[in-house]
């Protein structure tokens, strides 16, 4: 069974605990613990052995969205303590300052496509520029991201052809025109079936629509039915 | 030149010639489209892209030739775009020689839906089906890429996605040619001859040389590289795929071809045409008499009195004016160039252009 879950942040935001809550009663194997705002990252990180992850397959961590040059260094010692869980740290490569801290990190530094707000991640082109740099790094397909740069999918295919190695997990949304991560409609459901094939059924899959919790389930069975996750 | 080896310096290379004509104006063009994406930092966006067309886009620029121009505009819609269509005209028209043309068709804001959703059918205007193939044929932008990349791939995605022979394969021969996407090209390459017919009779005549001349020469080119364009699905898309056999049957490589046929449309158009015949070289000769009768028609236009000459010469001309008549003559050149690569029985561009580039 392929491992579907939730990220923490797109049911409760900084509020870890009663996303884990939220999803207690949900058929997911596959958590994302978002710490997408600096302030989020030592409360989540000095909880991660209080947390009851057992029930899940798989694992992750959503490092800062966005930090200064200054501020680097401790939150990447931060996260490079949790290394020995074995936990892929997501990251948004341009908030990367000083590569060499970050390349330590090997494959569990899992690097994400970008929206079209961003100056770097967004293309094949611009990510393989990435991946030269951090030639171990792990890739975080963020289909919603994809199909916001190219509504024709084809950027979505060529990311899973040409970094199909790297692929580590899938961020899923649908993201609007002013960057939301909203749930998926009709028309993303259709786009994203186009390229689900090419997402073996055993890369994760974390959903980041942002949902009540009476949506929390409906999404799931959207996005099942989106990216054919069995 | 300082750059990586295009498809037609590649050609001109293998055939040892020189089209310094060709050379000049690309480099004008890459000079002017660098220029402009400086004048034009930070004033676009990722659902907008400034698309620049017609001898700029395809880069046959010369010194007296115009640019053409639209906003399109793949995203939300903002009543300030009108604004910054405005900003784009004027700063566009202090760099060409003279303004856009006058129908209206460039010069503007574009909207991507009309380009995606209206193909075929009553409200497929002239305009549109123009605005949508030069999309195709002869744009690029000046600044950020991506509202241009979508629209590009989107129109892609229908005529290919839509084609059911396409995918099926034409029956007894197994091609698989895009005949959606062929037969716009076709309409568009005759709607822009019957255009000619038309501007002919509404300008009374003024400036019939020189469009007469384009038409033969840079129009045709556009027809000759959409055709190849197609033709290129079949002949090289399926061969070098690694499983030829399962990738019309199955839906999942159909993000490839809408990929394959980007790539392709990606040129210039005289790259689409020198990178076909680097694969297939046609019969002796066909490839340096094709581009240096192209050559010497770009010679004739960058020539400011030529040009002048053309196009200010009355209708009924010429038959009696010799620098007419030493365009004509490069035109047939041209066409005979083409007749030969297109119609030679012996390969297999020959027999697609046979069953589908007439009937």
């Amino acid at each position: 069974m392929q491992p579907l879950g939730y990220s923490t942040g797109a049911l409760a935001r900084a509020d870890f605990r009663k996303a884990l809550e939220m999803l207690k009663d949900q058929p997911v194997t596959a958590i994302e613990l978002s710490a997408i705002r600096k302030h989020e990252l030592i409360p989540l990180l000095r909880s991660l052995d209080d947390l009851r992850l057992a029930r899940f397959d798989y694992v992750s961590i959503h490092a800062p969205s966005e930090f200064s040059s200054e501020e680097e260094l401790w939150i990447f010692r931060e996260l490079y303590e949790s290394r020995h869980r074995g936990w892929p740290i997501i990251v948004h490569p341009d908030t990367l300052h000083d590569y060499s801290l970050w390349a330590t990190l090997g494959d569990l530094l899992c690097i994400e496509n970008m929206d079209k707000r961003k100056p770097a991640g967004r293309t094949v082109q611009e990510l393989s520029t990435l991946f030269e740099v951090f030639p171990r790094a792990s890739f975080c397909f963020d289909i919603g991201h994809a199909r916001q740069v190219d509504t024709s999918m084809v950027e979505a295919y060529r990311m899973l052809k040409v970094f199909a190695k790297r692929l580590r997990q899938v961020h899923v949304s649908e993201v609007s025109t002013q960057n939301k991560h909203a749930t998926l409609s009709f028309v993303s459901i259709l786009d994203y079936q186009e390229v689900a094939h090419l997402i073996p059924h055993t890369v994760p899959v974390i959903i980041e629509s942002i949902v009540s919790e009476d949506q929390v389930g409906p999404e799931i069975i959207r996005v099942r039915k989106a990216l054919a996750v069995s | 030149m300082g750059e990586l080896l295009s498809p037609t310096l590649e050609l001109s290379q293998r055939l040892g010639q020189r089209w310094v004509n060709i050379e000049t104006a690309r480099s004008l063009a890459r000079e002017t489209r660098d220029q402009l994406t400086d004048v034009f930092v930070d004033i676009d966006s990722d659902d907008t892209s400034i698309v620049v067309l017609d001898s700029l886009g395809r880069e046959e620029f010369t010194t007296g030739s115009d640019i053409d121009w639209t906003l399109l505009v793949d995203g939300i819609s903002d009543p300030n775009h009108h604004a910054l269509s405005i900003i784009i005209g004027d700063m566009i028209n202090a760099w060409a020689s003279k303004p856009v043309g006058r129908e209206g068709t460039f010069g503007t804001l574009v909207s991507s839906h009309d380009l995606i959703h209206k193909i075929g059918g009553e409200e497929d205007t002239n305009r549109n089906l123009t605005r949508r193939l030069l999309l195709l044929l002869e744009s690029t932008r000046v600044g950020r890429p991506f509202a241009l990349d979508r629209v590009t791939k989107n129109i892609l995605k229908r005529y290919l996605l839509e084609d059911q022979s396409f995918w099926r394969g034409t029956g007894g021969y197994g091609h698989h040619i895009p005949h959606f996407l062929l037969n716009d090209f076709a309409r568009f390459w005759r709607t822009m001859a019957v255009d000619f017919a038309f501007k002919l009779r509404e300008r009374s005549g003024k400036g019939w040389a020189i469009r007469n001349i384009k038409l033969r020469m840079s129009r045709k080119l556009l027809y000759v590289a959409g055709l190849l364009a197609c033709f290129r699905c079949h002949l090289d898309f399926v061969p070098h795929h690694p499983h030829p056999e399962e990738l019309f049957r199955n839906e999942e490589f159909r993000p490839a071809v809408v990929d394959f046929l980007s790539s392709i449309f990606s040129p210039p158009p005289l790259d689409i045409v020198a990178s076909f015949l680097l694969e297939y070289p046609g019969p002796d000769g066909t490839a340096s008499k094709l581009f240096g009768a192209y050559d010497k028609f770009l010679g004739m236009l960058s020539d400011s009195q030529t040009r002048d000459h053309l196009d200010g010469l009355p209708e009924g001309a010429g038959e009696s004016d010799t620098v007419y008549q030493q365009a004509r003559d490069i035109s047939h050149h041209f066409r005979d160039a083409l007749l030969d690569l297109f119609f030679d029985t012996k390969t297999e561009l020959g027999q697609l252009t046979r069953l589908y580039g007439v009937f």
